[in-house]
């Protein structure tokens, strides 16, 4: 085959080749989407389940908790550990709490999601990540 | 990467500012660079041995948000071999202050916690000191503990008294054990004849550390001549050949590797 039949064939693709390729960015931008909405919906579970094994407490807009180190001695050791890593870095995704725990992202999601729902740390989503922090001046 | 030391006891009286500030000298002796803080809000005890009348704020105005740290510490460097700084922070000694102290809410607790846990980038991140030693409250308090928190080693000062012994080995398991605190008992102001013969000093040995599950760092004689100096002056930059400096030279080696 000579480079002149290949340009020419090239040439009579090049409508499909571009409906081809927006077609495809719109199928990842799709994808992309559904994955953070699946992001998103586990994580709500987790709050849900959360809510469903201690019951349902005061939402903490109502009731701040103050994370003191008195209460940080009353936490489980689990969470003990997942709050003060969080104390120490200010603000953080699970990502970089479990960097510092040396434990998994999932467990750590988890537990933070936990103490969110108990009042202790507040969640704040910023794009596709989900930042946990303390807040100070509630 | 610098380290924070809390000096901590469950009782009073025990010797934590006298070791707190031997040891801080005795890491400037060696050419490091050292931040000695009063984190003993009730009974501030640093200004009485240091210049206070240089102090225009205070830890208090610190941790209360008024000002940064770079505003309280005073320089107390001494001609310290290889650069050696001794650096202190004071706590306001004034009654006022330690009312307003005792008085504060959890809420303030929790952003003292935020102000002590910032020191580590404020001071050993971007001041490059090399240990920062806390002076602190005995026993269970907010302060102490946010201390405690803070802190990389935490030291342990007893004393041979039953109840401190009982009370330090409780502080153990339910204080820094649940923080998960590197920590090292001293123990401080041991009478002469338990450590009068080889024997003896054995017994002695076997003793404590059956009291202790815990890393015993040092076992220090009760020196009449460091009651006498009764925290006039820095004990070991005045009598660098007493046995009391060679202690805590040898604690500062302890703790540095520990």
């Amino acid at each position: 085959m000579s480079y002149s039949t290949l340009d020419a064939e090239n040439t009579s693709r090049t409508p499909i080749m571009a409906a081809y390729k927006k077609l495809e960015g719109k199928s990842t931008q799709l994808l992309e989407k559904i994955r953070e909405s699946l992001e998103q919906l586990n994580e709500k579970i987790d709050v849900m389940i959360e809510i469903q094994k201690h019951g349902q407490r005061q939402i903490p807009e109502n009731l701040p908790e103050a994370l003191d180190v008195m209460t940080l001695l009353s936490l489980p050791d689990h969470l003990r550990k997942t709050a003060v890593t969080l104390c120490k870095l200010e603000e953080a995704t699970a990502d970089k709490v479990a960097e510092q725990t040396k434990r998994a992202r999932a467990v750590e999601s988890g537990y933070l999601n936990q103490l969110v729902v108990m009042g202790y740390m507040k969640k704040e989503r910023r794009g596709r990540k989900a930042y946990f922090f303390i807040d100070k001046d509630a | 990467m610098g380290k924070i030391i809390a000096v901590h006891s469950y009782k009073g009286g025990t010797g934590k500012t006298s070791l707190s500030v031997n040891l801080a000298a005795s890491y400037a002796r060696r050419g490091k660079k050292v931040c000695l803080m009063d984190l003993d809000f009730r009974a501030p005890s640093l200004h009485t041995l240091f210049n206070d009348h240089k102090a225009e704020y205070w830890l208090n105005d610190y941790l209360n948000g008024i000002c940064e740290i770079d505003k309280l510490l005073i320089d107390e460097s001494r001609d310290y071999a290889n650069g050696g700084k001794l650096v202190v922070a004071l706590a306001n000694p004034s009654t006022e202050a330690i009312r307003d102290m005792t008085a504060k809410d959890r809420k303030w607790e929790m952003k003292a916690l935020g102000r002590l846990l910032s020191l580590r980038s404020s001071l050993l991140n971007d001041n490059d000191f090399d240990y920062l030693i806390f002076d602190t409250s005995p026993g269970l308090q907010y302060s102490s503990i946010n201390a405690i928190v803070t802190a990389d080693v935490v030291l342990v000062v007893t004393s041979l008294d039953a109840s401190d012994i009982n009370g330090s080995r409780r502080m153990t398991s339910e204080l820094y054990e649940l923080f998960e605190k590197k920590t090292g008992i001293l123990v401080n102001k041991v009478i002469a004849e338990y450590l009068s013969s080889k024997e003896e000093r054995k017994k002695f040995d076997k003793q404590i550390k059956s009291a202790y599950n815990l890393p015993i760092l040092a076992i220090i004689p009760c020196y009449c001549e460091v009651l006498r100096a009764a925290g006039d002056f820095i004990f070991s930059e005045e009598k660098p050949d007493h046995p009391f400096t060679e202690n805590l030279d040898t604690l500062a080696t302890k703790v540095e590797k520990f």
